[in-house]
């Protein structure tokens, strides 16, 4: 697999096709992936694709537009990538996508090694990602869907109205607004983000719980349709809240009340980004 | 002879504790261990290595309001926010002890920020020294040491009997006037060995990368997600402004990092650090460079928190090597 990515990306830097390729190589620790950005043939040696390659690399195609990029991605982050050339965020002829068969994620910190499928991949059902222009990896059937692993998901289902909000207020309220979620997640790309703006001002300066409620609601709410459960936003989240929770549910709202999952197709936008005429409001409905 | 508490006898010195200070403590919140406020001693959770977040936020909270300005009656009344009560932070690491220190020389130079210098002054730190280290620790290599009680106004160290007690200020002295200490003879455990990390020369050859291709290589995969200023405990950027709400104005300063896009924007629209890779070098720059030049220290007391949470691994010891690297030979940045 990494020989395969390796010769791809060599001769792609040597006929010019591309002046980039964005893939992983090993991290300081030398056990976990990081991102990793080839130029020049010598450097697309330290390519590598294993089961820690966790990062959603996409959303570095936004800041090489105009620039032809080759770019290795997993099915989630295919499904991300499919959402920003819908978005038109990125060109599908600028880019030549690398996609890998994904055995799934483990859980790591940084410094050790991680044994544990992370809790989006136990649930996943594509090992093959949707879109690609070489696929890397043996493929393979694909899994059977099943029920969201973490148990908070059922627990908070069940939730009175004012029970959830306790739970969220408790998750929130250690919220740092750093906006490390929004930084790594490919949807969320706005030149302008709502909660930088200062005239009108929507959220104010002060990092108390008003304003990390207001921050996550909206910011969640600005990726229903959209956000395709890359879980980036949780991973980097230096105090753990389960963003992937928020996310998670929206997803199933707008699956069940459109018949829509973000990134699986070409061409088709997000259901909060059309009108028809037609089409359920799932308000007193 | 040394000072030594037992483990029941720490249990109650932390209660007698709690009747006059705020503790501030490890605690297990979720997964995370974070300092927080306790009420009792069982609350605390000293197996917790590093915590997720420094407790430089107890000295220098995420938001505090400056001043507020107030109108009645036609006339304007502008107010201090209250002084805060006594604090202690419990079983603080050296290392973060000495990320008070770097502080002190920023908010204590004169004019002194009074805010700091009230919470400061009003501030015991009792000390926790470490027994074993983390693979991202290098703390040796930047001045501290696992068992440094030079920032610390008490050093607990475990040992199998309870805690050796070093008292070091006479701030660490009140604070253990309701200990139960007894004398003995107990042989300190030597400190974990930590990987040295060469800083050689490094404000020079920070100095000397200034225009390097380097920092926009190493800022390709920067998410500029501000995570390293947040958990570090040295950093200290901020962003002031004020707050209307029914006629009564709040000045607040709350965190912020230079890893924000708009961080350095001005009115108008410039920003005069416009790239990924002008925002990344003030970042290491300020930590290797600036702040070296002007307090002698470098900004970082090796806590290893930047390295294990950055989420694309920018780690502050390679970026060192490789800038002692480029001095020589122009090497290719590992990005
Ligand atoms: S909201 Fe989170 S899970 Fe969804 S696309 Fe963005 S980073 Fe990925
Ligand atoms: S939170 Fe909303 S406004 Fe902000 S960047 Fe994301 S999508 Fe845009
Ligand atoms: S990453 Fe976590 S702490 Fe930072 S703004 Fe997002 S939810 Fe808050
Ligand atoms: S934590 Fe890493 S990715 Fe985030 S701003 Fe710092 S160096 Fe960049
Ligand atoms: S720069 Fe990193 S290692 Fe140094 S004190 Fe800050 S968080 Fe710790």
């Amino acid at each position: 697999m990494n020989q395969a990515i390796r010769d791809k990306a060599k001769e792609l830097l040597a006929s010019g096709a591309v002046s980039c390729v964005i893939g992983y190589d090993v991290g300081s620790d030398g056990i976990n992936a990081r991102p990793f950005f080839a130029y020049t043939e010598e450097e697309a040696d330290g390519l590598a694709f294993d089961q820690t390659c966790t990062h959603n690399l996409v959303k570095y195609l936004i800041d090489r537009a105009g620039k032809a990029t080759a770019i290795v991605v997993k099915p989630c982050d295919a499904r991300a990538l499919t959402v920003l050339i819908n978005e038109k965020q990125v060109k599908r002829e600028e880019v030549f996508i690398i996609g890998a068969v994904c055995h799934g994620i483990i859980e790591s910190t940084w410094g050790q090694k991680g044994s544990d499928l992370q809790g989006r991949c136990q649930t996943c059902t594509q090992h093959t990602p949707l879109v690609y222009d070489l696929l890397v990896g043996e493929p393979m059937a694909e899994p059977t869907p099943k029920a969201p692993l973490d148990h908070r998901a059922a627990t908070l289902a069940n939730m009175s109205v004012a029970e959830r909000a306790a739970f969220w207020a408790e998750q929130f309220q250690r919220c740092l607004r750093c906006n490390a979620c929004r930084q790594v997640c490919p949807g969320c790309y706005c030149a302008e983000c709502f909660v930088d703006q200062l005239d009108p001002e929507w959220v104010g300066i002060r990092i108390d719980l008003p304003e990390k409620w207001l921050w996550n609601t909206i910011r969640a709410f600005h990726l229903a349709g959209r956000c395709v459960g890359c879980d980036e936003c949780q991973r980097v989240c230096p105090v753990n809240i389960p963003l992937g929770l928020l996310n998670h549910k929206l997803e199933e709202e707008v699956a069940t009340l459109f018949d829509f999952r973000p990134g699986v197709k070409a061409d088709v936008p997000a259901p909060l980004e059309t009108f028809k005429k037609d089409e359920k409001l799932g308000i007193g409905e | 002879m040394s000072q030594l508490i037992s483990r029941s006898d720490l249990t109650a010195w932390i209660n007698a504790l709690l009747a006059e200070y705020t503790v501030i403590a490890p605690t297990k919140v979720d997964s995370l261990a974070l300092y927080q406020p306790v009420k009792r001693a069982d609350d605390i959770f000293m197996d917790f290595g590093i915590t997720a977040l420094s407790p430089k936020e107890w000295l220098f909270p995420p938001t505090e309001t400056l001043f507020t300005i107030t109108t009645q009656d036609g006339t304007m009344k502008l107010e201090a926010p209250p002084l805060d009560g006594k604090n202690l932070i419990f079983a603080i690491r050296p290392c973060d002890a000495r990320g008070f220190r770097l502080l002190d020389k920023v908010f204590l130079a004169p004019p002194a920020d009074t805010h700091y210098a009230q919470r400061r002054q009003n501030t015991t730190l009792i000390g926790l020294a470490c027994s074993k280290a983390l693979p991202q620790c290098f703390c040796t290599s930047v001045g501290g040491a696992p068992n440094d009680a030079s920032d610390v106004d008490v050093l607990l160290t475990e040992v199998e009997e309870g805690y050796l007690v070093n008292i070091v200020t006479e701030k660490g002295q009140a604070a253990v006037a309701q200990a139960k200490l007894i004398e003995k003879d107990v042989t300190p455990p030597s400190p974990p060995n930590l990987k040295p990390v060469s800083t050689e020369g490094i404000v020079e050859a920070t100095l000397r990368a200034y225009n390097d291709d380097y920092w926009e290589r190493l800022a390709d995969r920067c998410t500029h997600c501000n995570v390293c200023a947040f958990v570090c405990p040295a950093c200290y950027c901020f962003d002031v402004r004020d707050h209307i709400n029914q006629g009564k104005t709040e000045r607040l300063r709350c965190w912020d990092s230079c890893q924000a896009p708009g961080f350095t924007r001005v009115a108008g629209g410039y920003t005069p650090r416009p790239t990924k890779g002008a925002r990344l070098r003030q970042r290491f720059g300020h930590k290797l460079l600036y702040y070296p030049q002007q307090y002698g220290d470098l900004l970082c007391v090796g806590c290893g928190r930047c390295i294990a949470s950055c989420p694309v691994n920018i780690d502050i010891r390679e970026v060192m090597e490789d800038l002692q690297k480029l001095g020589v030979k122009s090497v290719s940045a590992r990005a």
